[in-house]
C-alpha cells in the first residue's frame, strides 16, 4: 500500500457567484520514502493539493475523490480526526514564513507546540527536542529564546522547517520554501532537506514553480496545470526530454537549467474559466481539434530509445496529452548526399545521416565549414532529395514533394541576404511570392498579410517601403524580407541555413532575437545551422555536431557544450576565443 | 507538353547533377498546372510586365553616354526618314524624273543616277529596306534564338547538351562565305537573304542567354520561389525573363548591325534582289558603271548610300556599345542606385 494515494481528486472554490475548479480530476501516489516535486506555474493547484492534503483547505472549497493516508481517507475524515494526522503524520512548511509564526511568541514555545500537544510531552523535554531539531535544520540554539522578527528569512525557514520535522513526520509537504530565500540559503536548504530524506527517512511533496530546485531535490516530478497533471516521471529525465509541451515551456522558462541558453517564457495565459478540453489547449503549439473538445487522460507514454540523456528502458513516463506528448515533426532516417567532383570523384557530403526534430524543438546543427550542414539543410528543406535515406514530414514521407507549397510546412531561409530575394522585386512582391505562386487569399488579403508578415519580423509597413525594391535594403533588412517571407507561409519547420553569417553582429543579434521570439509564440519547430556555437547554444534546445558528413553527437545543447563526447565538439567548444586568455599572447 | 518538358529535366547532367537532385527540379504536373491558373488569374500581370520594361528602358536611356544619345538621335533621325519617305521626296525611288547622271541641284537634291532616278529619294526608300532586314533579322534570331537558350539553360540535360553543339558549329561556321555561297544558290529573294542572316546569327543570343539562366536557377531566390511550388513557366517569365530581356536587346542591336551589313554586302556583290532599293543595291549599280572613278559621278552616286550606311552603322554600334555597358551585371550594381 502506497503512503498517500490521491485518487481522482476534484476541488472548486466557491464565490458568491461563480466557481473556480482550482484541482482537476487529480491521481497521485507517493511512496514512503519518495519525494516527489510539485511544478507548474502560479495558479495551477499546486498549494490546494497541498492544502488539501493537510485538511486545511478554507470554508468555501468543496472537494470530491479521496486522499488515502496509509488507507485512511483524508477527504471524508472529520476534522478531530485529521488534527490527530496533521503535524503528528503529515507535516506542512508554509511559504510566507512571517505570516505564519506568531510575532509574539518565541521561537522556542512555538516549535515545542506541536509536540506537547501530539507528542504529549513535557516542557522541558520538548526544549531538549526543539535545540536537536534546530541542530538538525543548521541553527544555532541562541535563536531558540528569540521572536519570529529577529530571525532573518532563512532562519525563520529554517525554524518552520523544524517545526514541521517536531512530530516526525511520515510526510513532509513543503510549499515554496526556497522561493522567497537566496542563491545561497536556496542551496543549503536544498542541501539540507536532501541530508534530512536521506536521514528522516520521510516522504516529501515539494511544492515548487523553481524546477531547478525540485531537479535538486526531488526524484519524481509532477507538472501541474489548471489542476491537472500533465507529465509524470524522474524528474532528471522529465528535465532532460519533457514529452509535454507545457512541461518544455516551463523549462525553458527556468534560468539555471541550462546555463547558455536564452529565457523564453510560455506565451499566453492560463485559461481561467472552465475549459471543455484540455486546459493548455489556448497555449499549445501542437493543438489539434480534439483538444478543445475533450480532457486529455494522464496515460503512460513510452519515451522514444533515441531521447538523448535517458537510460534506456528506464522511463516511466505519465503525459496528459491526446498526441501522447510532444510529437515527431521531422524524422529523418540514413540520408547520404556525395557531390560528383569534376574529376569524376564523389564527395561524400552527408552520410548516414539520422535525426529526429519533435514539434517545436529549436535544433541547432553546428559544425566547421564544409561539416554538410547546408547540404543537410537542403535535403531536408526538399530542395535536393537524398540519394539513399528517407525524411517523414508530420507523419507523411517526403517523395520529393514541396512542402513549403502550403500552409503548415517546411520554409527554408538562405544564407546569402543579397540572393534570398530577388534585387529586381518589390519588398511587397516579394513577400507576397508564395501566396501569388499557390494562388492563396484574394490579392487585398495578400497585401494585409504581408503587412503583418513583414511588422512581425520589424520592418516599417509603410507603402513607401512596400514598393521599396528589395536590391535598395541593407542585408539585414532583406534578411528580415526572406523571412517575412518564409513565415507567411505559416511553417510548422523553418530551416535556418546560416541566416545571420554574413551580417554584422548587431544585425545578425537583432535578427535571432527576432526569430526565437517568433518560434518562442509561434510555436513552429527550427533548424538553424550555423557554425558559431554560442548562437547555437543560445538559441537552441538540442545540438547537432556535423563533422565530415556525419552528425557525431547531439544532445541537449548545455551537455553537449559542457560534457563534448566527440573529438571535434571538443575542437569546436575549444575553439571559442576567450577575452581572459588572449592576454597570453603578448 | 508535359512530358517534352519532363524529358528536358530528366536528362540534366550539364552541372553534375545527381538523380535525386533532378527529381527535386522535376516540374510536376501540379506545378505547371498551378502555373497556368496563376497566368490565367493575373491577366494584367503582362501589362505590370510591360511597364517595368518600359521603366527599365527609360533609366537606361538615362544613364547613355553623350554619343549613346547622338546614336539614339541617329537611329531616330533614320527611321523617321524610312517611315515618312514618301513626305521627305520628291520623286517616287524608281521613276526617271530627270536627265541621267545630273549632279545635285534644286532640282534633286542628290542629283541622279545613270537612268535618271533621284539618288535622295532612293537612299529614303533604301533605308526602309536596311532597317527592314536588320531589325527582322535580328528580332527573330534574338528573340528564337535567346528563347532556346533560356529553354536549355533552365531545363538542361539533353536538349542543353543538344542545343550547346549546334550554337558551337553555327558559330564555327564563316559566316559570310557561306551567306555568299547559300545567297547565290537560292534566289535572290529578300526572304530568302533573311532567312539565311536569321540562320548565321540566332546562336549568339542563345549562348548568352543561355549562360544567364544557368547562372540565375541556383539563386537562392529562385530556389524559394520552386520550394513555394512555383513552375517553371512562372519561374523563367517573373525571375528569369526580366533578367535575360536586357541581354537579348543588346543582341538585338548587334545582330541587327550584322544583319544590315551583311545585306548591303550581298548586294553590293550583286546577290541581293536585284529589284529591291537598298543602299546595297545602290553601292552594287555605282561601282559597276564602268571607270565612275575617272568621273565626278561617283561624288554624288556612290557617296550618300555609302555615307548612309556608315552613319546607321554607327548609330547603332554607340548604343550597343552602351546598351552593354548598362546590363553589364558589374557596372549595373553600381549604376543601379
Amino acid at each position: 500500500m502506497s503512503l498517500l494515494e490521491i485518487r481522482g481528486l476534484f476541488i472548486d472554490y466557491y464565490s458568491d457567484r461563480d466557481a473556480f475548479r482550482a484541482v482537476d480530476d487529480l491521481n497521485l501516489t507517493l511512496e514512503r520514502g519518495e519525494v516527489i516535486g510539485l511544478a507548474g506555474e502560479s495558479g495551477s493547484g499546486k498549494t490546494t493539493l497541498g492544502l488539501a492534503i493537510m485538511g486545511l483547505l478554507p470554508d468555501n472549497v468543496r472537494s470530491s475523490g479521496s486522499i488515502l493516508f496509509q488507507g485512511e481517507d483524508l477527504v471524508a475524515m472529520q476534522d478531530s480526526d485529521k488534527d490527530r494526522i496533521r503535524w503528528r503524520h503529515i507535516a506542512m512548511v508554509f511559504q510566507n514564513s512571517l505570516e505564519v509564526l506568531n510575532p509574539v511568541i518565541r521561537m522556542v514555545d512555538q516549535v515545542s507546540e506541536p509536540m506537547i500537544e501530539h507528542l504529549g510531552l513535557g516542557k522541558e523535554q520538548a526544549r531538549a527536542r526543539c535545540v536537536r531539531l534546530f541542530e538538525q535544520v543548521g541553527l544555532d540554539s541562541v535563536w531558540l529564546d528569540a521572536y519570529p522578527h529577529q530571525l532573518s528569512g532563512g532562519m525563520r525557514q529554517r525554524a518552520l522547517l523544524a517545526m514541521a520535522l517536531s512530530c516526525d513526520p511520515d510526510i513532509l509537504i513543503l510549499d515554496e520554501v526556497t522561493s522567497a530565500l537566496d542563491a545561497f540559503t536556496k542551496k543549503e536548504i536544498s542541501d539540507l532537506l536532501c541530508r534530512l530524506q536521506k536521514t528522516a527517512d520521510c516522504s516529501m511533496i515539494l511544492i515548487s514553480h523553481d524546477i531547478t530546485f525540485l531537479s535538486a531535490v526531488s526524484t519524481r516530478m509532477a507538472v501541474l496545470y489548471a489542476g491537472r497533471i500533465m507529465e509524470l516521471g524522474a524528474t532528471s529525465e522529465i528535465i532532460n526530454y519533457p514529452m509535454h509541451p507545457y512541461t518544455r515551456g516551463l523549462i525553458n522558462s527556468t534560468p539555471g537549467i541550462f546555463l547558455y541558453r536564452d529565457l523564453w517564457g510560455i506565451p499566453g495565459e492560463a485559461p481561467s474559466g472552465q475549459v471543455r478540453g484540455c486546459p493548455f489547449f489556448g497555449r499549445c503549439t501542437q493543438r489539434v481539434d480534439l483538444c478543445s473538445r475533450q480532457p486529455p487522460r494522464l496515460l503512460p507514454v513510452r519515451v522514444p530509445a533515441s531521447a538523448e540523456g535517458m537510460t534506456v528502458g528506464s522511463s516511466e513516463r505519465d503525459v496528459a496529452c491526446h498526441l501522447g506528448g510532444v510529437v515527431t515533426l521531422l524524422r529523418a532516417s540514413g540520408l547520404n548526399y556525395s557531390y560528383r567532383l569534376s574529376d569524376g570523384k564523389l564527395l561524400d557530403a552527408v552520410k548516414d545521416v539520422s535525426l529526429d526534430l519533435r514539434e517545436g524543438e529549436v535544433m541547432a546543427v553546428v559544425g566547421q565549414t564544409g561539416s554538410g550542414k547546408s547540404t543537410l539543410a537542403h535535403m531536408l528543406a526538399g530542395v535536393m532529395g537524398s540519394d539513399v535515406g528517407e525524411i517523414f514530414f508530420d507523419g507523411k514521407k517526403m517523395n520529393g514533394d514541396r512542402y513549403g507549397s502550403g500552409y503548415g510546412g517546411i520554409q527554408i531561409v538562405f544564407q546569402d541576404p543579397a540572393s534570398s530575394t530577388s534585387s529586381r522585386l518589390s519588398v511587397l512582391d516579394a513577400v507576397k511570392e508564395p501566396l501569388d505562386i499557390n494562388g492563396l487569399h484574394s490579392p487585398r488579403e495578400r497585401i494585409e498579410l504581408v503587412a503583418s508578415a513583414l511588422s512581425s519580423v520589424g520592418l516599417p509597413t509603410t507603402d513607401e517601403f512596400l514598393r521599396r525594391h528589395c536590391g535598395e535594403l541593407s542585408g539585414g533588412q532583406r534578411q528580415r524580407v526572406a523571412i517575412a517571407r518564409a513565415l507567411i507561409m505559416r511553417p510548422k519547420l523553418l530551416i535556418a541555413d546560416e541566416i545571420t553569417a554574413s551580417l554584422d553582429v548587431s544585425s545578425a543579434a537583432n535578427i535571432l532575437r527576432m526569430l526565437k521570439g517568433l518560434q518562442n509564440c509561434r510555436g513552429f519547430a527550427m533548424i538553424y545551422i550555423t557554425h558559431d556555437l554560442m548562437i547555437a547554444l543560445k538559441a537552441s534546445d538540442r545540438i547537432a555536431v556535423m563533422d565530415g558528413g556525419r552528425i557525431i553527437e547531439t544532445g541537449n545543447s548545455h551537455y553537449v557544450m559542457l560534457y563534448p563526447r566527440q573529438e571535434a565538439t571538443k575542437r569546436l567548444v575549444g575553439a571559442r576565443i576567450h577575452k581572459s586568455s588572449g592576454g597570453n599572447c603578448i | 507538353m508535359v512530358e517534352a518538358v519532363c524529358g528536358a529535366c530528366c536528362q540534366e547532367k550539364e552541372d553534375s547533377f545527381k538523380a535525386p537532385q533532378r527529381a527535386a527540379m522535376m516540374p510536376d504536373l501540379r506545378a505547371i498546372k498551378a502555373d497556368w491558373n496563376f497566368i490565367m488569374k493575373n491577366g494584367d500581370g503582362w501589362r505590370d510586365h510591360l511597364a517595368v520594361a518600359l521603366n527599365s528602358i527609360q533609366d537606361s536611356i538615362g544613364r547613355f553616354s553623350p554619343s549613346g544619345k547622338m546614336g539614339i538621335s541617329g537611329l531616330l533621325l533614320i527611321v523617321f526618314i524610312a517611315i515618312f519617305a514618301p513626305f521627305v521626296t520628291f520623286y517616287e525611288p524608281s521613276a526617271i524624273s530627270g536627265m541621267s547622271l545630273e549632279p545635285p541641284g534644286p532640282e534633286h537634291i542628290l542629283g541622279t543616277d545613270e537612268l535618271g532616278m533621284d539618288i535622295w529619294s532612293q537612299i529614303c526608300y533604301g533605308a526602309r529596306m536596311s532597317l527592314l532586314i536588320g531589325l527582322a533579322v535580328a528580332m527573330i534570331s534574338g528573340l528564337g534564338g535567346g528563347f532556346l537558350g533560356l529553354m536549355a539553360g533552365y531545363m538542361g540535360g539533353n536538349w542543353d547538351r543538344a542545343l550547346l553543339r549546334t550554337i558551337d558549329i553555327t558559330m564555327a561556321l564563316p559566316s559570310f562565305p557561306l551567306l555568299i555561297v547559300i545567297a547565290a544558290f537560292l534566289n535572290p529573294s529578300i526572304l530568302n537573304v533573311m532567312l539565311v542572316l536569321v540562320f548565321l546569327s540566332w546562336a549568339k543570343p542563345a549562348r548568352v542567354v543561355r549562360s544567364q539562366a544557368l547562372a540565375m536557377k541556383k539563386q537562392q531566390y529562385i530556389i524559394s520561389a520552386r520550394l513555394h511550388g512555383a513552375g517553371p513557366v512562372y519561374i523563367i517569365r517573373r525571375h528569369i525573363m526580366p533578367e535575360a530581356l536586357p541581354l537579348i536587346f543588346v543582341s538585338i542591336l548587334n545582330i541587327s548591325s550584322y544583319a544590315i551589313v551583311a545585306e548591303s554586302g550581298l548586294a553590293f556583290l550583286g546577290l541581293g534582289d536585284p529589284t529591291s532599293k537598298s543602299w546595297g543595291m545602290m553601292l552594287h549599280y555605282a561601282t559597276s558603271f564602268r571607270s565612275i572613278y575617272f568621273t565626278p559621278y561617283w561624288q554624288w552616286w556612290l557617296m550618300p548610300p555609302l555615307i548612309a550606311l556608315i552613319f546607321l552603322l554607327l548609330c547603332l554600334a554607340f548604343i550597343g556599345r552602351d546598351m552593354e555597358r548598362i546590363v553589364d551585371p558589374r557596372l549595373r550594381s553600381r549604376g543601379g542606385q
